[in-house]
């Protein structure tokens, strides 16, 4: 055997040495993510199969999936407290839309305008987009979408040959009207979200926008027409005192509504669209008797429109790998990230529009087309950074009216005065 | 006669036992399954079960949360007797120039409410990067630890004849020495029972915890108990077992050393 | 001064440094600290830190939530307190003619204190539980909404706070009573004194240095007290059990207002020592009188 030439050994071992350099440089020594959401539930956990699917073609990064608590409040609080210290404990998160620009303006989130782009984010709501930049930059990718709906009893309105009511008034009509003829005295007019937590906020905030105002001017007054806003909050309490809605639904969050609608004891439900599947399973009790509608408005104020709610993702500014975080987060709010979400049947609508008119997914859920439609004309709750002092200060002043503690009209000038107060002086 | 205060005796027990009875309850909703909870119909559980213990032992942070609590109480306790020991001493005994001021200052700072200084001493920790650490907890609460220590040890210290303490001097010790030798062997069981007032006000300490900790792991028991999760419905029987194992060193401590507790309590309390 | 005393001096500087170095940096630097903040804007989250002088007091001033928190917790203190010494000295006075199983007594009296106040918290809204509460239950299948209805809420809070502390108000008075010598009541019963007068003129009267303590910690105690309140109702329904300190709480860390909040703690901070400055008043003046 001739041996090799020395210079064909030493160009080898080059090209060896600089291979195994190579690698080594592209592992970079394992890399972990830790990605922060909140629990999914659902029959199956598409969460974890995805990130599978993302370590095996970015190999050398392994994701940990770490779980928030359940509520809300105290995953803003984890957030917050976290964000704000020095050592980064996780990579990628899940926050609310309504957090975005507090984060974003509190410099806890990575730009996210280097990598994607506004092409990329064209297919998704216009109403997630919005939420998802601030300032003109872009911080979280959308992931999932929200919209407040009307749920009715299909079976009901067409046996007294009702359609879904386009107003309040309406409304309210309809559910008496139907009460008095079925003569059931568990059956409830209409179920909401009266409880002082954020979600009240949302229901309040249609029935503003059913009126004809808002909790903002455009130009940043506070509740600017002060007389309908305490007309609207009113008739959420004459919802109440007339019976039309029980006395429970104060203390009413989305469980306590859903649970109560999904038993069938009420006519109407203010909601999310996750309800839906929940009613159409196999053991539900109004399985195929459930229509979808959008929020009523007022006569003689404006067309019903929901509020948008729903789930970004956003990578943590002070990541040590922020080549790889991002590329999770631009994995799972792809067009096969969203898509797996929705086929796993656990009712987190995609903020991608395309998915709604997807053959498979329609056949899964075949409402996605109607919260399509909805959420295409929804609007967001006020996007600023002080969203939370905000909502924090509005909520007890809401339910303080509801519950007969104020008036609507004092508990609204009690709002306005917190709110210039805290915003003022900022 | 002796029939009636038989009577009497037996009614009293029967009446602290109505008075215990809602932690009781809490016992009884702790076996008790989830099928049963919400139809409260039997005094003692149909079918009773550990399924809520066995749910807290393995699938809660409560085991963690434990953790954390026995040692940031026992830290406290350890560093308020290291500190509050020779202050105590040195109030009872030793010329401290400015004492009355010093006095008034301690006694002063047992009424700052919490919520005054929780607003600075968050901003402390979080400059000192100490937030989910045992060190800032033990901090926070020997802040409030440690008042309360010194002025219970002084009044004990004080009740120790002078004439020991002489008689040491005499020996050629130092004050510091008289203090090791002589009072701490004398006081100990006011300083046993003072020590155990600090871990249980320790143990049982909320507000502090619950600020300046963040993320599961570092949770002390009554924070994890506060935000235990619940997923739709409330898990009424795990935070019922949770519950009863968060109550059990502090019950240990005060029913088991009734005597001791008695005594610390009130020896501070009576020597105004 | 001889050796000796200078010894001692040193000693007793070197002795009480240590202590004192931590409670000033931990209980007294904070203290003036909170005063400046609450002249501030601090969002620190936005790095906000601005001077605005008195402008959170001036709101606060006429602000309805402050007195409403006020009032909450001035009602709270006092219900408590009144309701907690009377029950305490009742089970004190059972405690002392107790001669069988009294440790059992005793324990049983000290179970509730015990525990955690957190732990109160989640026992009382178990009981409390509208449909499946042993409260309700007991009470005959009625469904109150203890911790939902405005004009319950208080109440079930001020119940809850009484069961957790009335047994430290007994054991004050009862270790006080331990020590009251028997001759005392021999004579009062050979003098012919029935048991009410005895009560009224030699039990009551020996109890009331420390009747005047309890009342004195568990009012500072009451104007403080945070955990129940906010574990258990969080302050609702619509601010019903809304105490300053939940008040201040909320303000400081749900939106990190550390400026406002500031003040609404620093108000709660002057009503504890404005309270305890008047009782130390009023018992220095009856040790003074006794």
């Amino acid at each position: 055997m001739r041996l090799p030439s020395i210079p064909a050994v030493l160009v080898l071992l080059a090209l060896l040495l600089l291979s195994g350099c190579a690698e080594r440089r592209e592992a970079g020594g394992p890399v972990t993510l830790v990605f922060k959401h909140a629990k999914i539930f659902g029959p199956t956990d598409p969460i974890a199969g995805l990130l599978r699917e993302f370590e095996a073609s970015h190999p050398g990064v392994t994701v940990r999936s770490e779980e928030l608590t359940w509520t809300s409040d105290e995953q803003h609080q984890f957030y917050v407290i976290n964000l704000e210290g020095a050592t980064p404990t996780f990579d990628v998160l899940m926050l609310d839309v309504i957090w975005v620009p507090e984060f974003a303006q509190a410099g806890w989130l990575l730009d996210l305008s280097p990598w994607v782009t506004r092409e990329e984010l064209a297919p998704h709501f216009p109403a997630a987009v919005a939420a998802a930049t601030w300032g003109d930059r872009v911080w979280g990718v959308p992931w999932n979408m929200n919209v407040g709906v009307l749920y009715y009893r299909a079976d009901l309105l067409a046996k007294y040959g009702l359609t879904p009511p386009r107003t309040w008034e309406a409304l309210v009509e309809q559910a008496e009207l139907i009460r008095a003829r079925e003569r059931d005295p568990k059956l409830d007019g209409v179920l909401w979200q009266g409880k002082q937590y954020e979600g009240l906020v949302c229901n309040v905030v249609e029935q503003f926008w059913a009126s004809g105002t808002a909790l903002f001017s455009d130009d940043g007054r506070v509740l600017p027409d002060l007389e309908r806003a305490a007309a609207a909050l009113a008739f959420m309490r004459g919802l109440i005192d007339r019976g039309v809605s029980p006395g429970w639904v104060t203390a009413g969050d989305e469980e306590l509504t859903r649970r109560a609608f999904g038993d069938g004891r009420a006519v109407f439900l203010r909601s999310w669209p996750y309800a839906m599947d929940l009613f159409e399973q196999a053991d539900s009790p109004v399985r195929g008797r459930v229509g979808i509608a959008a929020v009523p408005g007022h006569v003689g104020g404006a067309a019903g429109v929901g509020t948008t709610g729903g789930f970004h993702l956003a990578v943590n500014r002070r990541t040590r790998h922020a080549e790889a975080a991002v590329a999770l987060v631009r994995f799972l709010g792809s067009e096969r990230g969203q898509r797996a979400l929705t086929a796993a049947g656990v009712a987190l609508y995609p903020t991608r529009t395309a998915l709604y008119q997807d053959p498979a997914a329609v056949q899964a859920h075949p409402y996605m087309p109607r919260f399509h439609d909805l959420a295409l004309v929804a609007r967001p709750r006020p996007v600023t950074p002080y969203y939370l002092m905000i909502s924090t200060t509005v909520q007890p002043e809401f339910s303080a009216a509801l519950v007969r503690v104020k008036t609507p009209r004092v508990a609204l000038e009690h709002a306005q005065r917190r709110l210039e107060h805290l915003l003022a002086v900022r | 006669m002796k029939a009636r205060a038989r009577v009497w005796d037996v009614a009293v027990l029967l009446l602290l036992a109505v008075w215990a009875g809602p932690f009781f309850w809490q016992v009884r909703t702790s076996f008790t399954p989830d099928a049963e909870l919400l139809a409260t119909q039997r005094v003692l559980p149909a079918s009773p079960t550990t399924i809520h213990y066995r749910a807290v032992a393995e699938r809660s942070v409560m085991p963690r949360a434990l953790g954390n609590s026995l040692a940031v109480a026992a830290l406290t306790t350890l560093v308020a007797l290291a500190l509050g020991l020779p202050a105590a001493y040195a109030i009872a005994r030793l010329p401290v120039p400015g004492k009355a001021l010093l006095l008034l200052v301690i006694v002063a700072s047992t009424a700052f409410p919490q919520i005054a200084t929780v607003s600075p001493l968050y901003l402390l920790m979080r400059g000192l990067g100490l937030r989910d650490t045992w060190t800032a907890l033990v901090l926070a609460n020997t802040s409030f630890a440690l008042p309360l220590l010194i002025w219970l040890l002084a009044g004990f210290i004080r009740e120790v004849p002078i004439e020991l303490e002489e008689a040491a001097f005499l020996d050629g010790a130092g004050r510091l020495g008289v203090l090791a030798r002589v009072i701490v062997p004398l006081v100990a069981p006011g300083v046993a029972s003072a020590a155990l007032l600090t871990f249980l006000a320790s143990w049982n300490e909320f507000l502090f915890a619950y600020t300046f900790t963040a993320t599961e792991a570092s949770r002390t028991v009554p924070v994890a108990l506060a935000l235990f999760p619940g997923v739709f419905e409330v898990p009424w029987g795990d935070i019922a077992a949770a519950s009863i194992l968060a109550s059990l060193p502090p019950i240990i401590i005060v029913v088991g050393l009734q005597r001791w507790l008695v005594q610390g309590l009130t020896a501070g309390a009576l020597k105004d | 001064m001889t050796a000796r005393q200078r010894a001692d001096r040193r000693a007793g500087l070197a002795f009480v440094a240590p202590a004192v170095l931590v409670l000033a940096g931990l209980s007294l630097y904070p203290g003036l600290w909170v005063l400046w903040l609450s002249l501030q804007q601090r969002i620190p989250i936005f790095g906000i830190a601005r001077f605005v002088g008195i402008d959170h007091y001036a709101f606060l001033a006429s602000d309805p939530r402050m007195w409403n928190a006020v009032r909450v917790t001035l009602v709270f203190t006092v219900a408590s307190v009144a309701l907690e010494l009377v029950l305490g000295l009742t089970a004190a006075l059972a405690l002392q003619r107790q001669r069988l199983g009294r440790r059992i007594a005793v324990a049983l009296l000290l179970l509730a204190w015990a525990l955690p106040s957190v732990v109160t918290a989640k026992l009382f809204e178990w009981l409390y539980h509208p449909s499946a509460g042993l409260v309700n239950v007991l009470l005959g299948g009625r469904t109150l909404n203890w911790l939902g209805d405005p004009g319950l809420a208080l109440a079930g809070l001020i119940a809850a706070d009484v069961w957790r502390t009335m047994p430290f108000v007994a054991l004050l008075c009862y270790a006080r009573l331990l020590t009251i010598p028997g001759e005392v009541y021999e004579a009062a019963r050979v003098d012919g004194a029935g048991r009410l007068a005895t009560l009224t003129s030699i039990t009551l009267p020996l109890l009331r240095p420390v009747l005047l303590i309890a009342l004195l910690f568990r009012t500072l105690d009451a104007l403080r007290a945070f955990d129940l309140m906010f574990v258990l109702t969080g302050g609702g329904p619509a601010g019903t059990t809304e105490t300053l300190t939940v008040y201040a709480y909320r303000s400081l860390f749900q939106t990190l207002q550390l400026g406002f909040g500031s003040a609404i703690g620093v108000v709660s901070f002057m009503l504890v020592m404005l309270v305890a400055a008047a009782y130390l008043g009023v018992l220095r003046r009856a040790g003074a009188t006794a």
